[in-house]
């Protein structure tokens, strides 16, 4: 029952690491941005809310302040710094190495400000309810009601609306979408901040489950968010998802199996695994496709 | 004063031994290891594991695996073992042909994956209470010595160590080995053509680099006598990025320049300012400040102070964009 | 080859600035008295901080209030080892090189004691150590001076009152981070040697969402009490579960559980009811009350402006009186030597706190700085109870089980002494 139960807690680690993985691959897909800052990004969400909380902002400004200031973060560095390095011909690595070193600025500028303490996040999580073998918060099914939501409004917006068309037809071919007209920058402003937002929200999700916050919290939890987009195919939000939840439950189980010590570990088996057996499937992503588009 | 000297003297050489590691795997062989703190921890684990005597003996404190008490230098031997075994494990699955910007991202999750692991498995190396309590070597030979004395020894051993390392690599670049190696990173398609083995060598080179690590961490824990995850978190290994590309990746002496600069005067000079803010504002900003750091010398010398030298005529890549593109890269021409 | 040359540049530079800089060496006799606190100020293990700093300013206040040590003030050097040895070594390096007027040290702590004890020792610089290693019970150091008991001590103190309250059986739930794992070997090991029953060991990775599998498998040993130590989110989360999926039993905390940021998460999980009835710590430090504590919790109230929130946490908190005692043993010791020279006034440590005939006693700094001036031999008692150093410069003393009411200091409901845990063979 335990093994069951285990399902049901990976379903709810799957739901935070599918709102990151998405917000992540969404944007990677288009730009070829390996946005390692995005951990930062996350960082800045969960704070964004706790220092509402500290300031008696009502709950739901707070929740809000989350996806908002991590976006406009976000937006901000893909359109000043970032810009400036792909304007100036990095490719897909150096991109890597800036992204990179603005997540050591965030981490450890919050870390310095936040005079690196880990602080108690309370958050209110709600009756516990029980639904058939699982038992759940109100709050951690929130966290999956808003993950679903969040993947069908992101199916929705690809597939069904022309900024979505025009989304997917850039992150194909963005010399010949430019050339067609669509409006290049406009989306991958819309792109930059989506994926800020989603980080916002999957930082506080983390924290929400975690009880603390400190300034690594975007660096503990991405690994398992960069994972579950590799894994994914970029750019693919169902592919995130279906990564997203295989980490989740699979993580689970080998804790309730054999302890959560290995539980990290686990998680990265799987990566390991594919890497070993298919390795083709992520260099087969790189055919025709090698360039930044910010 | 002649102590701070000589502990700063024992970390340079420490570093330079990183820097060097890093160059070989990076700088000639274009794999960016961004795990590469990793491995000098898994180097100065083994050496303390295996230096250290059981941990079930009187007084027991800490839990870990093996506790041979194996007398110098067998401990430093175990050490770059450790490191070269590691990368060999890490090697087989991440130095496949794959995107570099996923190469990067995957090394470093391991390197963070690693750390949560050996926090939580706590019989392997004690948790995150790390290992406290490693033999100095050949104390009881040296024990004439005053405190002092015995670290200016060690300062010279560490200097006689790195010497060794530097012949070894400075060796392997001038070898015809060397040149397959940057051949394979400017354009492993051609270099395959002409027979070159790129994931063989790929594999060799991580290795060698795995190597060197794991015996710098060897050396640095017989000096401080203990080792935790705080003293390997993934920054750590950013330093040593900044220092080779600062002083000039794919070459030997211009890491060795911004090793000093960065490690040893960048990092240890904000020590010397007034205390500013709470005790340890400074030490966090210092990150802060090597991100920055980072940023500016990719912006305006990504090709470091002492840039690579050139082993063969180049013709001047044509056109505006190429020339950005080589201007902005450690070196040109790497397959994306 | 071309390099050499800026190599011998940087390091001829660096020589320079050394040159410069050098200072360091002899001890000062003018000027302020420098009394370094080495510890984590950041990093892993940065909750030290606050303790450092109610053992600190409360020290610092008593002594400076009552006319410094020898005619000079007391300065505070803090020295920060990041949670790591090698930073501790440069950082500790470099103040030895900088500072000219260091009397003595507070600490090291666990994480840099074997990297800094030898450095220090040898710089004749005596050293009160908050390291609970066993591995200085018997230390060959002349210079490191330790009143906590080891680690090991407090477990087999708490398997020892687990003992007198009859549990046939115990399980242990440790955190695996930093500052948890100290105490549990001690534990296990005193828990088998007054012969209750080990029934489970569960050890939690910190800040998981849940621990439901540890619970379980806890629930299923049917341990009558619990014995624990972890940061507080992780006992929330464990504790909240097992109330949830089963019921409370008695739970005792070490050492390092009493504080705010361990009860207030406690008490929101399981309820202040239930947290009141069931939770007791077994803390080191002697549980009594005399002038010294008065004294001390006065130094606390003092200076409460510069500890963390709430100071009640504070008062009485054995710990910080063990380290607030260390520094008015130091500076007693300093004064009765008439130098602040380490090699002087060591030995002076041992005689201004053993027992003797024709000594007077004395509680606080003032009264012991008096008394010497008349010339009298003195011996202090301080707010942990009497400093017995053995020829190992260790002072155990008794361990006090505690309750915790909320908003109030710590009543205390038992005692373990030090007699009993050596009959233990700790």
């Amino acid at each position: 029952m335990l093994i069951i139960q285990a399902i049901g807690f990976g379903v709810i680690t799957a739901a935070l690491i599918a709102i990151g993985a998405m917000g992540f691959t969404v944007q990677f897909g288009l730009t070829n941005v390996l946005n390692i800052s995005y951990a930062g990004a996350m960082t800045v969400g969960a704070f964004a809310t706790f220092l509402a909380e500290v300031v008696h902002l009502p709950l739901v400004v707070g929740v809000l302040l989350a996806p908002l200031a991590a976006a406009a973060l976000t937006w901000v560095l893909g359109r000043t710094l970032f810009a400036f390095y792909a304007r100036r011909g990095a490719g897909l690595f150096e991109m890597v190495m800036v992204t990179l070193a603005v997540n050591l600025i965030l981490q450890f500028g919050i870390d310095a400000a936040s005079r690196e303490q880990i602080y108690r996040f309370a958050f209110p999580q709600g009756a516990s309810l029980h639904v058939g073998p699982f038992t759940v918060t109100v709050t951690q099914l929130a966290l999956v009601v808003v993950a679903v939501a969040v993947f069908g409004g992101l199916e929705f917006l690809l597939r069904r609306t022309r900024l979505g068309k025009a989304l997917r037809a850039m992150a194909v071919e963005p010399r010949l979408a430019r050339t067609c007209g669509i409006p290049t920058a406009r989306i991958v402003t819309v792109v930059w901040l989506l994926s800020g937002a989603l980080a916002g929200l999957a930082g506080l999700g983390y924290v929400i489950n975690a009880l603390t916050i400190d300034a690594s919290v975007g660096t503990s939890f991405l690994p398992l968010v960069l994972a579950a987009a590799i894994l994914g195919k970029a750019g693919s939000t169902r592919g995130a998802v279906l990564a997203a939840l295989a980490l989740g439950v699979v993580t689970e189980e080998v804790a309730a199996v054999g302890g959560a010590a290995y539980s990290t570990v686990a998680g990265f088996g799987i990566l390991a695994v594919v890497l070993l057996t298919r390795p083709a499937a992520l260099a087969g992503q790189t055919a025709g496709k090698a360039e930044i588009t910010v | 004063m002649s102590f701070y000297i000589s502990t700063l003297l024992v970390y340079f050489f420490v570093d330079v031994l990183l820097a060097w590691a890093l160059n070989l795997q990076f700088g000639w062989g274009g794999i960016p290891n961004f795990a590469l703190i990793m491995f000098q921890a898994a180097g100065a684990y083994a050496a303390a594991v295996v230096s250290l005597g059981p941990d079930t003996g009187a007084g027991a404190f800490q839990r870990y695996v093996f506790g041979s008490n194996l007398p110098f230098p067998v401990p430093l031997l175990v050490a770059a073992a450790a490191g070269g075994i590691l990368a060999l494990v890490v090697g087989v699955f991440a130095l496949r042909r794959i995107r570099r910007d996923y190469q990067a991202a995957i090394l470093l999750i391991v390197s963070l994956i690693a750390i949560g692991a050996v926090s939580n498995v706590v019989g392997l190396v004690n948790g995150s209470n790390g290992l406290t309590g490693v033999p100095k070597p050949l104390s009881g030979v040296l024990s004439g010595l005053t405190y002092d004395g015995y670290q200016w020894v060690y300062a010279a051993w560490a200097g006689l160590i790195a010497l060794g390392v530097y012949l070894l690599v400075a060796r392997l670049g001038g070898s015809a080995w060397g040149r397959a190696l940057r051949a394979v990173r400017d354009n492993e398609d051609a270099a395959a053509t002409i027979g070159l083995n790129p994931m063989g060598l790929r594999m060799q080179a991580f290795v060698i680099g795995g190597v060197i690590a794991g015996l710098s961490g060897g050396v640095l824990v017989e000096f401080l006598a203990a080792w935790s995850p705080a003293a390997w978190g993934y920054a750590e290994t950013f330093a040593v990025f900044t220092a080779i590309i600062l002083g000039g990746v794919g070459n030997n002496w211009g890491v060795v320049l911004g090793t000093l600069l960065v490690q040893v005067i960048f990092l240890q000079a904000p020590t010397f300012l007034p205390q500013i803010g709470y005790t340890g504002l400074i030490d966090a900003l210092e990150w802060v400040l090597i991100g920055i750091l980072w940023l500016l010398c990719l912006a305006i010398r990504p090709r470091g102070l002492i840039p690579e030298r050139r082993h063969r005529a180049e013709p001047p890549p044509a056109g505006a964009v190429a020339r950005a593109t080589a201007a902005a890269s450690p070196a040109p021409g790497m397959p994306q | 080859m071309r390099k050499p040359i800026y190599l011998t540049l940087a390091t001829t530079g660096l020589l320079g600035l050394a040159a410069c800089a050098s200072s360091g060496g002899s001890t000062a006799s003018t000027g302020p008295v420098g009394i370094v606190q080495v510890g984590a100020y950041t990093g892993d293990q940065a909750f030290e901080a606050q303790f450092a700093a109610s053992i600190d300013y409360p020290a610092l206040y008593a002594v400076n209030h009552a006319g410094g040590i020898l005619g000079r003030q007391v300065s505070l050097i803090q020295v920060d080892t990041r949670s790591d040895p090698a930073d501790a070594l440069a950082a500790m390096g470099k103040t030895l090189a900088t500072s000219s007027n260091i009397a003595a040290i507070l600490g090291p702590d666990s994480t840099s004691a074997a990297t800094l004890v030898p450095l220090l020792n040898s710089h004749h610089l005596p050293m009160m150590i908050a390291a609970g290693e066993a591995a200085y019970d018997r230390s060959p150091y002349a210079y490191l001076w330790r009143d906590v008991p080891p680690d090991p001590a407090n477990g087999e103190a708490i398997a020892l009152w687990a003992k007198q309250q009859g549990y046939a059986s115990v399980a242990t739930v440790f955190g695996t981070d930093t500052g948890s794992q100290g105490d549990l070997p001690g534990v296990v090991a005193g828990v088998k040697a007054v012969g209750i029953k080990l029934a489970d060991q569960e050890n939690l990775t910190p800040d998981q969402p849940s621990y439901r599998a540890a619970v379980e498998r806890l629930l299923a040993a049917r341990p009558a009490a619990i014995i624990t130590e972890s940061d507080g989110p992780t006992a929330a989360t464990f504790f909240g579960e097992l109330k949830q999926l089963g019921s409370l039993v008695p739970v005792i905390g070490t050492s390092g559980t009493p504080s705010d940021s361990y009860f207030t998460p406690m008490r929101g999980a399981i309820g202040s009811a239930n947290f009141n009835k069931y939770f007791r710590a077994v803390v080191v430090g002697n549980p009594v009350t005399n002038p010294a504590v008065t004294a001390f919790n006065a130094s606390v109230l003092a200076v409460q402006n510069k500890l963390s929130k709430p100071v009640t946490q504070w008062e009485n908190n054995s710990f910080s009186e063990s380290g607030y005692d260390g520094m008015i043993t130091l500076a007693l010791a300093m004064d009765a030597a008439h130098s602040t020279d380490g090699t002087v006034y060591n030995t002076y440590i041992m005689q201004v706190t053993a027992p003797g005939p024709g000594k007077q006693v004395v509680y606080t700094y003032a009264a012991g700085k008096a008394a010497l001036a008349a010339g009298h031999k003195i011996q202090y008692i301080g707010a942990s109870g009497p400093l017995l150093f053995s020829k190992y410069h260790n002072s155990f003393g008794s361990q006090a089980v505690e309750e915790f009411p909320a908003n109030a200091p710590a009543v205390v409901v038992g005692t373990i002494t030090q007699a009993q845990v050596q009959a233990l063979g700790g």
